[in-house]
């Protein structure tokens, strides 16, 4: 399936997760190794030639965002955390902190591998450095050159602020964006509170792509934490 | 026993009130023998008054000695001896004025000695009731203050006191406490606790007069904590005085049981929001490590799946054991949601939200249940904001989704609409199904939580009760409404909730919710 095997490395405490991650992992292609703490994955990290993290956030010996703060000062490796944690603050730091995407347990395995595939897609891009003069999305064409939108391929008219929100969401296609980040990015501000002008900005965007904007197609909500641009 | 002290006090004041002045006249005779003047022996008279007026009760002994004194003086001294005549016409002014002088130093005397025991009065009013609060500050129940109280005035006063509780519902005990001989006390039944609280209840006057005993009652800030109880014939001895002390140690009486109670509320609610966090805590710690081998089991038993033949028994073993643990996974969802919402007592987080992204992601969520089904949603198609903690508006979502899912064909349509209620300022959402509906019998019990309706021996009901009523916890908590019922357009369920617009108006559901 992949050209050269992928290594991930998984990093969670408990035993019977670790061994069906392996199993799943190791049945689509990827090469994996386990971490039962976070010092045993760090170390392994240090070592070895490792492509992805999969990281519990309840380890027994370290906090799980301190873990990401760690990577984060010496690593750009995609981290996809997994944490049976429910609060959103948690997954927002966490995404604040650095890491690529979340899953909250029981999550599907499907889904798990879904993302595992855009975050490796993400770092292939930023690897290659060439910035795209355009991506595309199903029937959703993005021209970041000419600062255009295209649906069914018809020009599509988008205000300057929409258009700064769907090229941000393109840029990180795939990945949740956090409403905070959103925020900053469109607004400068970067306090939580004012997301009223967000979800505004949202609707209307939506009910141009959208054909029902109650069941999207591209922009998913994750509710309590941001949005995401579907990565087919 | 107190008339006899009285008769015999008497006595000894009119012993004394002679013995002075035989005793005065006896020391005159003596001092004429020796040849002292006479004036030697007017001032020996009034010493003798003075000192009957000071260790005699009243007025009545001084001025009664001061005319004694003044016949006694004309008697013995002044000539002729032993007649109530004088032949010096110049003794009647000395006989005025020493008459004068001795009323006036009668009544002085009578007066300072009065004041003096006033103060001690008031001094031992002081120290009765001195001793009664500091024995009261310490005491930390109201046994303790009632047996303290008629132990206390039942020794200052001298009789047999009871003090009868009223319990926290207003109502008399069956029993009260009466101080007996040599400091027992013993508890003995109230003849007609109706009676007595009705009488107590209706009183007008500061006590209320019973067959056996006077009843004081002890007002607290609201409401009446007690009656103190005097025996009749013990309180026909008390004085004008000792009835202020009594009304003082009522009134300190009662401030010290206010004192208790609400110490004792305070503790409960203290204990009672331990519990439940304590309950909180515990839920939240079980969903959560439910969570982890939930993971594995449905990762493991969708590793099986696709790995597998789907016609394989294998293949179904496996999806029956990812269903169930999917159908546990969404009463920890649930569970959780409900933790949520009292962690914060009652009141959501509340954000302005859109509904169609909160439609939207219920919707996402419910992908694996929903399968290749249908769901058509309607929204508005002007933007529409609604003040709510997304996550548990969604989970409500949710679970009236999976209901209709629960209790529908594949083929049978569900349709999700929102509408603006721009009359009432609300958000209707509507979750209708084109299945059997619900049953009459079943309707008023849809919200109820399953063990509750496990006593109507219904097995068929368990199971649809929880989520329900986890959605209208929600709901009422956003100051929303929620309403089962069945579809007027033909068959099917339809269940309708609204939630407020306005931020104002909000806040008027939840104080009324809260009440």
């Amino acid at each position: 399936m992949q050209n050269k095997k992928e290594k991930i490395l998984v990093v969670e405490d408990d035993g019977q997760i670790r061994k069906f991650l392996q199993f799943a992992l190791e049945q689509v292609g990827f090469t994996v190794s386990t971490a039962g703490s976070a010092q045993d994955g760090l170390s392994q990290l240090v070592t070895g030639q490792t492509d992805l993290i999969l990281l519990d956030l309840g380890l027994p010996d370290f906090d799980g965002l301190e873990v990401i703060r760690k990577i984060r000062e010496w690593s750009e490796i995609p981290i996809i955390v997994i944490s049976a944690r429910d609060q959103d603050k948690d997954k927002i730091s966490a995404l604040d902190q650095g890491a690529d995407d979340y899953l909250t347990k029981p999550f599907s395995t499907v889904e798990l591998l879904a993302r595992i595939r855009v975050a490796l897609r993400h770092r292939d891009r930023l690897d290659g450095h060439k910035s795209e003069t355009s991506a595309t999305v199903g029937e959703l064409t993005i021209n970041f050159g000419k600062r255009l939108v295209y649906l069914k391929g018809e020009e599509l008219h988008t205000t300057p602020l929409e258009y700064a929100l769907l090229s941000f969401l393109f840029k990180n296609i795939g990945r949740v964006v956090t409403t905070k980040s959103l925020l900053q990015e469109l607004y400068g501000i970067s306090h939580n509170d004012d997301t009223q002008a967000l979800r505004a900005l949202m609707a209307g965007l939506r009910r141009k792509i959208e054909r029902n904007p109650a069941t999207p197609r591209y922009i998913l909500t994750e509710i309590g934490v941001g949005y995401r641009l579907v990565d087919e | 026993m107190k008339q006899k002290r009285e008769r015999k006090k008497k006595f000894w004041h009119v012993f004394l009130f002679i013995t002075i002045l035989i005793g005065m006249t006896l020391v005159g005779l003596l001092f004429r023998t020796v040849g002292f003047p006479e004036t030697n022996i007017v001032l020996l008279y009034l010493l003798g008054v003075l000192l009957i007026s000071r260790f005699t009760g009243g007025y009545a002994y001084g001025i009664t000695s001061s005319v004694f004194a003044t016949g006694a003086f004309n008697y013995f001294f002044t000539e002729p001896y032993y007649t109530l005549s004088v032949y010096d016409s110049s003794y009647l002014i000395t006989f005025a004025i020493m008459m004068a002088t001795a009323f006036i130093t009668s009544t002085l005397t009578s007066k300072i000695k009065m004041n003096a025991e006033i103060a001690r009065e008031r001094e031992a009013e002081a120290n009765a009731l001195y001793r009664l609060t500091s024995r009261l500050t310490d005491v930390t129940e109201i046994s303790e203050i009632t047996s303290t109280v008629v132990e206390m005035v039942s020794n200052l006063f001298n009789c047999q006191a009871a003090c009868l509780v009223y319990t926290d519902l207003q109502e008399p005990e069956n029993t009260f406490i009466q101080q007996q001989m040599k400091g027992k006390q013993i508890r003995r039944e109230v003849q007609d606790p109706h009676a007595l609280k009705h009488q107590i209840a209706g009183l007008r006057t500061e006590f209320n007069v019973g067959e056996e005993f006077h009843d004081w009652p002890l007002y607290g800030r609201d409401t009446i904590l007690g009656v103190l109880r005097i025996p009749n014939s013990d309180v026909s001895f008390m004085n004008d005085s000792q009835m202020r002390l009594l009304h003082s140690m009522i009134e300190s009486t009662a401030l010290a049981m206010d004192r208790v109670k609400s110490v004792s509320e305070r503790q409960r609610l203290k204990e009672e929001a331990t519990q439940e966090r304590y309950r909180g805590n515990l839920l939240r710690a079980i969903s959560h490590d439910f969570r982890t081998p939930l993971s594995s089991i449905m990762g493991t038993s969708e590793m099986i799946m696709g790995v597998t033949d789907p016609g394989a028994d294998t293949h179904m073993l496996a999806n029956t054991i990812y269903n169930d643990a999917e159908r546990l996974h969404s009463l920890v969802e649930n569970i959780l949601a409900l933790t949520r919402l009292h962690e914060g007592k009652l009141v959501p987080e509340k954000q302005l939200e859109a509904v169609e992204e909160v439609v939207g992601a219920a919707i996402k969520a419910m992908a694996n249940r929903l399968a290749d089904r249908s769901v058509k949603v309607n929204i508005p198609n002007e933007i529409l904001l609604v003040p709510m903690d997304a996550k548990l508006i969604e989970q409500v979502l949710i679970n009236l989704l999976d209901n209709a899912v629960k209790h529908t064909q594949p083929d049978e349509e569900i349709c999700i609409s929102v509408v603006e209620n721009k009359v009432e300022k609300r958000a209707e959402f509507h979750i209708a199904d084109r299945g059997k509906g619900i049953s009459s019998a079943d309707l008023p019990y849809i919200f109820q939580m399953f063990f509750t309706s496990q006593s109507d021996k219904k097995e068929k009901r368990r199971g649809i009760g929880l989520g329900l009523s986890i959605c209208e916890s929600i709901v009422v908590a956003h100051g929303g409404t929620i309403k089962a019922g069945n579809r007027i357009d033909g068959p099917g369920a339809e269940l309708i909730f609204t939630l407020p617009l306005q931020i104002d108006c909000l806040d008027e559901g939840e104080t009324t919710n809260n009440d």
